[in-house]
């Protein structure tokens, strides 16, 4: 990226975060469209404006800065902002191949899918973004009705792994190739190769240049999940109630913050250890606690700015040994989170 | 005995043999040195050897006599000839390559439904197996004859259809004449012209295979060889025929297929709510997400038009039922508002007219329904007129992050035959926002117990959470929380449509629910 690209963009960056930042959609999609008007790529205008103003957004909701009410209001004004961009900009007549862009069931967050999607048909692909929680029957159907040459997958919390198994696995049946994206994939897209994908993209360009490689991509996913057969992950799955009501019992005990909550905040509370105990079975899921290492240290990052001490979870890891105690695989995954807690400075001290 | 059996003296010279051993080896003489493979075997002193000799597979090995007699120092060789057992051997792999084949052939044709993908994976699948160029034809379209290539490499086009004229052999099995495969000079298929190959094959002679299909044929596979292979045999002909079968079953399901969702795709057209109109001072979100059916057809159902006044018009239902009867109702009662539109205009009348219109008397089929004006005021708030009978109260957020509900009441439409319609007003103050919603969203299962209904409460509290929100978002957000709610689990059509006054001076520091 040069820099004379970059500077209309950089101008104009406080504006359009300031627009997020009012949810002004109107305001928001007039800086992009005269943007475009004044020749700045729409590529340039996707990854250098609205992608890392969005991944500011994130931040601010992260750090307690911004209510989920206003992270979302902002996310929703960027998606209108990718849209407007889509419906001006013109592409060849005689596309490369088609390309089918989903969040698949569970999936949410679709503005990076979004983008993905908008760079592939800037870049001469016949693209349907079909937005966010696809099911994946919906997904199979649009496929046979439309034959697409390739899905792409995009997925950014790895808690959706398992689920997302499925959509690959249909896909795959359906001799589609898929390409995966998204944090959710874990470094490098390890998990997306464990689950069968055929390809792995971290970023739009990536994706893109990666397409353009190779076209069609052969199918040449394979899933490695042989270590489901130990039933861990489904035992998990089936006793998810009985241990939200353990560690509710349990920090009701331990835990004041948790003794404090009452009524919606404790419902609250109840949603994210289920959240938590999601992703431990994610991690099983794929045979690698850094699904739920890397979950403990972003939570613990989430709680500190709204007062909840994160040694608070290490209760809960600890708390999570004792009804887990025959499942040895997803023991050694709760050891390891609380040794992740333990090199953060983040252990439980009974009082 | 069927082995050849020789006996060599000491010096290693031949001093005796069977009619066998004269057999095999034709030029074997008594007391003359040995020549092939034995001479082979005895120079490089082994005692046992696997080797092809004019076309023969022989195994051979060797016994030297021990003790003093006579024949001290004299060996045995005992040679099988192996070729008859090695030829069935070939011809049981050659006839399970060929199952394995077939099984292959079969998982890839019927892994999609759509025709397009069908076509290319029938000639890519029949590549290197059958052919070294693979073409299929499709039946005669609109007088054109639509082809598509794999070989070398890959490519697809169409032809007149009098094109054909000039390959008899693929017209005749394109119109059914033939059923079984025939071989054709591949010179017809060159001067068919266009696209395709104008290079001869060197073996000179293709194979034309017909599709079989319930009528007319689903299309003719012409298979042709390169230059490293030899002719087409009976059983290259019989798998060929055998793939033919399998090929012509997955176009015909992929044809019925794309004719179904044809249908369904033009049913489905007047069905789906229609994209929200852009008014000035009125904010707008909806989100519609039927229950689970592939066609994404639902009870729920709404609509917003831009009215005559500057303002909308709206109408919000829940059809009783999901899946494709309930969305035909509810097309019905879609089809009945809009002409009822034409002709009245204060709504409690017109609820009235369609019930009169819908009821056939039997409570079943029937509908929830909103129905809404909104009109601005002069200072710049919106007053929305609300009718309806039978559905779930819709919620208004104040600007002050209070939930109201709305109370409408009113019998279901189209149950009764004397119901009762109720109209009532509200307004909409800078930023507040109207939203309607179907019971699916309330009556979403899931939750820490995956039981729990997601419930009015919930709904009400997670609206509150939405203040200072654009309408677009407030509607995604609801539909967030209903999906996060469900996790994955089955549930009813769920529809939202919001409703909302625009800001005056949008501000970032709303006050911050959770």
């Amino acid at each position: 990226m040069t820099a004379e690209r970059s500077d209309p963009i950089e101008s104009v960056r406080t504006a359009f975060d300031d627009h997020l930042a009012r949810a002004d959609e109107t305001a928001a999609v007039a800086l992009v469209l005269d943007l475009l008007a004044r020749g700045v790529g729409a590529e340039d205008v996707l990854l250098d404006l609205i992608a890392p103003a969005q991944a500011a957004v994130g931040e601010r909701w992260v750090t307690n800065e911004w209510s989920v009410a206003q992270e979302h209001a902002a996310t929703h004004v960027s998606n209108r902002a990718v849209a407007a961009l889509a419906a001006v900009t013109v592409v060849p007549d005689h596309p490369l191949g088609s390309v089918a862009v989903a969040c698949p069931d569970g999936e949410w967050h679709t503005l990076p899918a979004h983008i993905v999607a908008e760079v592939l048909r800037l870049r001469g692909f016949a693209v349907r973004f079909l937005g966010a929680g696809v099911p994946t029957a919906h997904l199979i159907s649009y496929l046979h009705q439309n034959g697409s040459d390739l899905v792409a997958l995009s997925c950014m919390l790895a808690v959706r792994l398992p689920r997302i198994y499925r959509t690959i696995e249909a896909c795959r049946l359906a001799r589609v190739p898929v390409l995966a994206g998204g944090a959710g994939f874990g470094p490098d897209g390890i998990w997306a190769r464990a689950l069968g994908a055929d390809l792995y993209a971290r970023t739009a360009v990536d994706a893109a240049d990666l397409l353009a490689e190779q076209w069609p991509p052969p199918l040449t996913g394979a899933p490695a999940v042989d270590h489901l057969a130990d039933g861990e992950y489904a035992q998990l799955v089936s006793r998810r109630g009985d241990l939200l009501r353990h560690l509710v019992d349990h920090l009701r005990r331990c835990f004041p913050p948790m003794r404090r909550c009452a009524g919606e905040r404790h419902e609250d509370a109840v949603e994210d250890l289920g959240f938590l105990v999601d992703f431990l079975a994610a991690g099983v899921f794929v045979d690698d606690p850094r699904v739920f290492t890397d979950f403990l240290v972003f939570l613990a990052d989430l709680l500190a700015p709204r007062g909840i001490p994160p040694a608070g979870l290490d209760l809960v890891v600890r708390a999570l040994c004792e009804p887990l105690s025959d499942l040895p695989r997803t023991l050694t995954h709760l050891a390891a989170g609380r040794g992740r807690l333990e090199r953060a400075g983040h252990t439980w001290t009974d009082a | 005995m069927d082995q050849a059996v020789v006996v060599c003296d000491a010096a290693g010279l031949p001093s005796w043999c069977n009619v066998q051993a004269e057999r095999l080896f034709p030029q074997l003489r008594i007391g003359e040195p040995l020549r092939g493979p034995l001479s082979r075997a005895m120079a490089e002193g082994v005692d046992c050897f696997e080797t092809v000799s004019d076309g023969r597979r022989l195994s051979g090995h060797r016994v030297v006599l021990q003790g003093h007699g006579t024949l001290a120092g004299h060996c045995v060789w005992l040679v099988r000839d192996d070729s008859a057992a090695h030829e069935r051997q070939n011809e049981l792999m050659a006839e399970r390559a060929r199952s394995a084949f077939l099984a292959e052939a079969g998982k890839q044709l019927a892994a999609s439904l759509h025709h397009g993908r069908t076509v290319r994976a029938v000639v890519r699948v029949a590549v290197p197996a059958l052919a070294d160029t693979a073409i299929l034809f499709l039946p005669v379209r609109g007088r054109c004859v639509a082809w598509h290539l794999y070989g070398p490499d890959e490519c697809a086009g169409q032809l007149p259809a009098v094109a054909l004229d000039q390959a008899p052999s693929v017209a005749h099995a394109l119109r059914g004449l033939v059923e079984q495969p025939v071989l054709c000079d591949w010179q017809e298929v060159v001067r068919l012209g266009g696209a395709l190959p104008r290079d001869p094959s060197p073996a000179g002679q293709a194979l034309v295979v017909t599709l079989p299909g319930p009528g007319m044929p689903a299309g003719v596979l012409v298979l042709a060889h390169g230059p490293q292979r030899t002719g087409f045999g009976a059983a290259d002909v019989e798998l060929a025929r055998q793939f033919a079968a399998r090929a012509s079953l997955a176009l015909e399901a992929a044809t019925f297929y794309a004719e179904q969702v044809h249908t369904a795709a033009v049913l489905q057209d007047g069905l789906e709510p229609d994209p929200l109109p852009h008014v000035a001072g009125v904010h707008l979100g909806a989100a519609y997400r039927p229950a689970r059916e592939t066609l994404r057809l639902g009870g729920d159902f709404y609509q917003v038009r831009a009215d005559a006044e500057g303002g909308v018009g709206f109408f919000f239902g829940d059809v009783c039922g999901k899946g494709v009867e309930a969305a035909v109702f509810a097309g019905r009662v879609r089809q009945s508002l809009r002409s009822l539109a034409l002709v009245e205009s204060r709504p409690v009348r017109m609820l009235q007219l369609l019930n009169e219109a819908l009821w056939e008397g039997d409570p079943t089929p029937f509908t929830t329904l909103v129905t809404g004006s909104v009109g601005s005021a002069r200072d710049g708030a919106l007053v929305v007129v609300l009718a309806g009978g039978g559905h779930v109260p819709p919620l208004v957020l104040r600007k002050d992050g209070r939930v109201d509900e709305v109370h409408i009441g009113g019998t279901l439409v189209g149950a009764l035959p004397d119901p009762d319609f109720h109209q009532t007003e509200i307004r909409l103050a800078a930023g507040e926002l109207l939203l309607l919603y179907s019971d699916g969203v309330t009556e979403a299962r899931g939750g820490p117990t995956e039981q729990e209904m997601y419930g009015e409460r919930r709904l009400m509290r997670d609206l509150a959470a939405c203040l200072g929100m654009p309408a677009g978002a407030v509607a995604e957000r609801i539909d967030l929380r209903t999906g996060q709610w469900l996790a994955g689990a089955d549930h009813d059509d769920l529809a939202v449509l919001a409703v909302q006054a625009p800001a005056l001076a949008p501000s970032a520091d709303v006050e911050r629910p959770r």
